[in-house]
């Protein structure tokens, strides 16, 4: 379907369950309607025309609250929001689209959470992002919200106390050196990061807890300006940190109607792509660390070193580069530091290719990886995964191309899909994309024009916007709605794993215990997230912890690699 | 970088606590803790470990469990789920130990001092249940590896 | 009265407690150079193991609260006790050859003590996680005993029916088909003891340390790490008394014996530096089907060298 064709589709529901069609611009679509009416246009664009769910944002309006659910058309780059208005501001409710749409059960949950909206029929309305002690009733994004100033500082209720005279002991000497404490170990607690249950050695059910590292930047970003929201952004996790505040940058400058000049674009793009490269090969070394080669976890984070020092000549830091800004960039790239660039890539890439080859060689990767962890087409629609994971699965997708910012469509690079869907294929997708990266590097380097970096942007007209930028780990998302003031009135971010992560619950569910690192690895979360993990029998019993899914796992290796005779990655090799 | 540690007048007891500050500062078991931090830091914490940086030369390395630790790097300001697990933490590493504050969100929270699920930076955590708590300060965001080093090396001489 | 105190001072002194421990904190600084030096990194300082310990020492001593005390206050110490005697033991027996029948078997019993020390020891501790080091580390032991037993009995008949170290450590079986495959089975039965890769499975050395010793801490601790140090002097002792033939006392013997016995620490060193971990139930077919069939093997051979007088078998 063209841009066209989809007008009329959509039209065609008009006055029947929509009340209006706003148009900003060519591939900015907004449909209004009525908390009543949206379980069925959601429906209809997630079943019928099909579109790809991006994700919902809750907003608290004056005088209603509006749930907007975002979609995108991804062959010709069009973004449709869903305005759905709830006017009853005491007990607000909207019926859940869960049930034929797993991708939204989290954002529901949140929304419920953060803003005290009722999903009827959800599955699974528990608390997702705030934490166990947050008092019920109140709910951070209201405009009204009181947050209590005395923060509840909760004791784990399910823990006996920990009784240390470690306070008194550093004036007392001599004093008996043997304490009491709590039975278990610190980091096994029912509240688990995830939480796998299994039935033998199959894992039958997962479930995840996030909020351990929920920082509230949403509701920070209100009380920024919009020129101080990107060093915000930047810092929601580390290793995506180029590609958020890109987002929000693209939507601002949409929503106020400038375009960074060519040079900026570049810079832009240079810098985004080095990211992906490191990304990329963190990601490769964290899985050999989890399958037990621990020499390739050494190779791929020794080769991350000069693509950090470089990211480091141009911006000044090895991470959070704080380079972006509306209207342009805030660092150049010196010309006298392009052949540098130029011989890295070339270094870079050279090794690369031979871990590539070793890697889609290796008939103990082959049996390691193959056929682990499969993520289905199908369910990566349902979950609405982007990224590696979901072009790894087949999908065929990717913001670069298919709703293209900066200066991607000026260069010559070709998006990696593969089918099968499970590890391998992603790690595939992964080595290729650094080719890839490299090469777009290498042309932007060659192609840069000269010109100014940044352009004035005198204010921020009253309105709302969509960027999204390709993370290493997907696509990441921001809306951003401003009233002609100072600072976003609602900023809505979106984070790739925040879609990815959940499809655990399609690829997890029926492997045996010594593929769940690797399977949860393959979806590139942060690392943070995979270190608590806790598998239980079906009594929630406590069976085995990270550690000793890392040792299962590497394991299995070792026991493949007997049973084959695989080559072992020599570090002189390389 | 500043390395601030908190000390106390030790009158009783000096000589008998020297020998245990001094084997302790040759030989810092460090564990990591993260209360929501954005990776950054934790994966300059991992980089410790890769030949670039290799901590073992100074005696260090990275343990499983609080119980065999001296010295807990915290990263992240502490949000409110994280923080009963921080004060656990605390509460099961053996004494005498360090705890390292890292980058700018463990040392004052950094940009989110406004979040409504923040609870304060790490010292104001581990202070509610251990007011004489040795705590010294690595600021950064994130730091790279070698301040990381450099900072603790300097706290241990303070000490 | 004297005599008392002479054995006090060997047992505690010369060459038991401190001389053991002196040599076992260098052969571990040994194996945490050497394995640096393969993974490309500078490694730890000479005296590393020693500010260790030394460290641990002046540490509190945490105890779960559901753990049974006794046992688990008790048992490192059974475990250094079971080493210590062992060392002494055996370095008596190559200086002062107080050798006497049946010690070889007094050996192999005291060598059991510190696995089942560790055994008692994580069990007592009460914790999902040492529980899970416990059911792995019993596997393990059922899985190498046998095969080390075997392969001392492969010496035994070789060397006529001997059950006196001093004797055995006359002849060199290792230089034999059957003595070559006791050696390399009993070889790796001891990397399994050790803890070392492949077969730490129970515990692992580096920075992820679940398992068996996870509740421990500050002297419980370190008296855990010691036991390691003092096993890394006396099992490697034992091999080279029963295959290698045994240490000499003096001059170019001496030497010859340090040899052997570094020989078979860079052995133990190369087996973990070059290997990834393997899985339990792996490890006990791996000691009991490959192992017990190669022993079974030796242990033909080995009669029917003895039988037709023929060493090389």
């Amino acid at each position: 379907m063209n841009q066209q064709e989809l007008n009329n589709r959509l039209s065609e529901i008009k006055d029947k369950l929509i009340d209006d069609i706003e148009q900003k611009a060519d591939n900015r679509i907004f449909l209004l309607c009525e908390a009543e009416n949206s379980y069925a246009v959601n429906k209809f664009l997630f079943e019928d025309v099909p579109l790809r769910f991006l994700i919902a944002t809750g907003i608290d309006s004056d005088d209603c609250f509006e749930v907007l659910y975002h979609y995108s058309y991804d062959q010709t780059g069009c973004m449709v929001t869903l305005k759905a208005f709830i006017r009853d501001r005491e007990k607000p409710t909207i019926d859940s689209i869960a049930p034929f749409l797993p991708a939204a059960e989290w954002i529901e949950r949140e929304t419920h959470d953060i803003l005290g909206i009722d999903f009827n029929n959800h599955p699974d309305m528990r608390r997702l992002i705030l934490s166990d002690d947050w008092p019920e009733g109140v709910y951070p994004l209201r405009k009204d919200a009181q947050i209590p100033a005395q923060r509840p500082d909760g004791e784990p209720s399910s823990r006996p106390t920990v009784q240390s005279q470690s306070p008194a002991r550093r004036t007392v000497e001599l004093s008996k050196p043997v304490v009491v404490v709590g039975p278990f170990h610190p980091l096994q607690e029912e509240m688990e990061f995830f939480q796998l249950t299994v039935d033998g050695e199959i894992v039958t059910d997962i479930d995840m807890r996030i909020s351990y590292n929920h920082r509230g930047i949403e509701k920070i970003s209100e009380s920024l300006q919009f020129d101080q929201v990107p060093f915000l952004v930047s810092r929601i996790c580390g290793i995506c940190s180029a590609s958020h505040p890109l987002a929000y940058v693209n939507a601002v400058e949409e929503l106020a109607g400038v375009t960074a000049p060519d040079r900026a674009q570049y810079i832009r793009v240079i810098i985004n792509e080095f990211e992906r490269i490191h990304s990329h090969l963190l990601w490769v070394g964290l899985a050999g660390h989890f399958i037990g080669y621990d020499t390739v976890f050494m190779w791929a984070w020794k080769y991350r070193e000069p693509v950090l020092d470089l990211l480091e000549e141009i911006t000044g830091n090895r991470n959070n580069y704080g380079n972006v800004k509306v209207g342009g960039c805030r660092e150049d790239i010196p010309n006298e530091l392009k052949p540098k660039i130029l011989k890295e890539l070339d270094k870079l890439e050279k090794k690369t290719e031979m871990l590539t080859k070793a890697v889609l060689d290796d008939p103990v990767l082959h049996a390691r990886l193959k056929g682990v962890g499969i993520l289905s087409k199908e369910d990566a629609v349902k979950y609405a995964v982007t990224g590696p994971t979901a072009r790894g699965s087949g999908v065929d997708i990717d913001v670069r191309r298919d709703n293209p910012y900066a200066v991607y469509a000026d260069l010559d690079w070709k998006v990696i899909v593969q089918p099968e869907g499970d590890v391998f294929a992603k790690a595939v997708v992964r080595l290729l994309e650094v080719l890839e990266s490299v090469k777009m590097t290498r042309e932007a380097i060659k192609k840069i024009p000269d010109g100014p970096i940044t352009v004035e942007v005198k204010e921020i007209p009253p309105g709302e916007a969509c960027g999204c930028a390709e993370a290493p780990r997907g696509e990441t998302f921001h809306y951003v709605r401003s009233d002609g003031g100072n600072r976003p009135i609602r900023h809505k971010v979106r984070a790739p794993s925040y879609v990815n992560v959940p499809s655990f619950r399609a690829s997890c569910i029926g492997q045996p215990i010594p593929d769940v690192t690797i399977t949860l690895a393959a979806v590139d979360p942060c690392y943070s997230c995979t270190e608590r993990l806790a598998v239980v029998d079906g009594h929630s019993k406590v069976l085995h912890d990270y550690e000793a899914l890392l040792k299962l796992s590497r394991e299995k290796t070792a026991r493949i690699k007997k049973e084959i005779g695989g080559p072992e990655f020599k570090l002189e090799d390389f | 970088m500043s390395a601030t540690a908190k000390r106390e007048p030790r009158q009783t007891g000096r000589e008998f606590m020297s020998w245990k500050i001094w084997s302790l500062k040759k030989s810092v078991w460090v564990f990591h803790v993260n209360t929501g931090a954005c990776n950054n830091c934790d994966i300059e914490i991992v980089n410790l470990l890769t030949p670039k940086f290799d901590i073992e030369r100074f005696g260090m390395k990275l343990v499983g469990s609080p119980r065999h630790a001296d010295a807990l790097l915290v990263t992240g300001g502490v949000t409110a789920q994280a923080a009963p697990r921080l004060r656990e933490v605390y509460r099961q590493t053996p004494k005498p130990c360090v705890v390292f504050a890292i980058g700018a969100c463990g040392c004052g929270t950094g940009i989110f001092r406004s979040g409504y699920h923040i609870v304060g930076p790490v010292d104001k955590i581990i202070r509610e249940i251990d007011p004489n708590a040795i705590i010294a300060y690595v600021p950064g965001c994130p730091p790279k590896p070698e301040a990381m080093i450099s900072g603790v090396v300097k706290a241990l001489s303070v000490l | 009265m004297i005599e008392a105190l002479q054995n006090l001072f060997w047992i505690l002194i010369f060459p038991g407690f401190v001389f053991t421990v002196a040599l076992g904190l260098f052969a571990s600084w040994i194996v945490r150079k050497v394995s640096a030096l393969v993974q490309w990194r500078v490694g730890p300082p000479l005296f590393q193991p020693l500010y260790d310990i030394m460290k641990l020492m002046g540490k509190e001593i945490l105890i779960p609260q559901d753990a049974q005390r006794t046992v688990f206050l008790a048992v490192p110490l059974v475990g250094l006790a079971g080493v210590l005697l062992l060392s002494t033991m055996l370095w008596r027996i190559t200086i002062a050859q107080t050798a006497f029948v049946g010690d070889i078997i007094v050996a192999i019993y005291l060598m059991v003590l510190p696995s089942l020390a560790l055994i008692l020891g994580s069990s007592a501790s009460a914790s999902p996680h040492a529980a899970v080091g416990t059911s792995r580390e019993m596997k393990l032991v059922m899985g190498y005993e046998l095969p080390l037993v075997l392969a001392f009995i492969v010496v035994i008949i070789k060397t006529g029916g001997q059950l006196n170290l001093a004797e055995i450590a006359g002849y060199t079986p290792a230089l034999s088909i059957s003595g070559m495959l006791a050696f390399l089975t009993a070889l790796l039965c001891v990397q399994a003891k050790l803890g070392f890769v492949p077969f730490d499975i129970a515990e692992s050395e580096t920075e992820v340390a679940s398992g068996i010793i996870i509740e421990y801490s500050g002297a419980l601790l370190a008296a855990w790490k010691l036991m390691h140090a003092m096993m890394l002097v006396a099992l490697p002792m034992f091999l080279v008394m029963v295959f290698l033939g045994g240490f000499g006392t003096a001059g170019w013997p001496l030497v010859w014996g340090i040899g052997k016995y570094v020989l078979v620490l860079v052995l133990l060193i190369l087996i973990k530096n070059t290997n990834p971990r393997v899985r339990i139930d792996q490890a006990m077919k791996f000691f009991w089907f490959y192992c017990g069939i190669a022993l079974v093997v030796a242990v033909i051979l080995a009669s029917i060298g003895n039988y037709y007088g023929i060493s090389w078998l």
